[in-house]
């Protein structure tokens, strides 16, 4: 298969992880969305190391490191959606305005 | 040639529509537990992805990592939460319009790359380049996991 179609792939599922992103008040949800997006973006990363023998390891690596990241920031979202759930029953991101200092 | 005649391409279309429908039904699906899930089989979706891309060390990272621990992290979460209401109607005409003109865009620009990705992702050039180049990154990264192993302790040993 030709780079494109990966690329072609990448593309829908940016396209569906926005959506998700721009329609949605729940803050799981939204997160949920990022993440579509965040796959999205691996994918075109990747199809796009994969055309050069040279840039296949830095690509690698840096999806490898991205990967880790973004463990660590789910982690932080969903503490702070627990947090915010906790403090006010909901988990609508307009909510969120409230807990300004 | 009929791309069907090739097992490759037919691996990688039903890897595609897996992770596009498994997309569709994250944002779709009234329960948040099964959002979650379908979120898992996104990730196994793209893991083949990235194993036809010649990345299969890459494949098996993202499925140990992001699918079996970030994804069954918010899976485990989302028990203990509930829905909130979606934005209104007119939002989300405008939101389909926004995606399906990003859409085109991408794809229009994609379009120029049309090689056949012929790559194997060697596992030294991978551990030479994460050891030596980007170790500084490398260090980042294992503080950042660990700091949200901590707080996934605390969140377990706090009472609701």
């Amino acid at each position: 298969m030709e780079t494109s179609c990966y690329l072609f792939v990448s593309s829908i599922l940016f396209a569906i992880g926005i959506y998700g992103l721009l329609t949605r008040r729940n803050m799981i949800r939204m997160l949920l969305s990022a993440e579509i997006i965040f796959n999205a973006a691996l994918l075109a990363f990747l199809s796009l190391a994969s055309l050069d023998a040279g840039y296949g390891p830095v690509g690698g690596a840096i999806v490898v490191i991205a990967i880790s990241l973004s463990a660590a920031e789910v982690g932080v979202i969903v503490s702070i959606a627990i947090m915010m759930f906790r403090m006010r029953r909901a988990l609508d991101v307009y909510e969120l305005k409230k807990f300004r200092g | 040639m009929n791309p069907l005649s090739d097992p490759l391409s037919v691996v990688f279309i039903l890897s595609s529509l897996m992770s596009v429908i498994a997309a569709v039904l994250i944002v779709h699906h009234k329960s948040i537990v099964y959002s979650a899930f379908f979120l898992s089989v996104l990730g196994v979706g793209n893991a083949i992805l990235f194993t036809l891309l010649g990345f299969p060390i890459i494949a098996l990272f993202h499925l140990s990592v992001y699918v079996g621990a970030a994804v069954t992290f918010i899976l485990f979460s989302v028990v203990m939460l509930k829905e909130a209401p979606v934005v209104e109607p007119p939002v989300k005409a405008l939101a389909v319009i926004a995606a399906g003109v990003l859409a085109l865009i991408m794809v229009k620009i994609f379009s120029v790359f049309s090689a056949e990705p012929s790559f194997l992702l060697n596992y030294r050039d991978l551990t030479a380049l994460l050891v030596t180049k980007y170790w500084f990154a490398l260090i980042v990264a294992a503080i950042a996991l660990v700091t949200t192993l901590i707080e996934a302790i605390t969140l377990a040993r706090r009472e609701v």
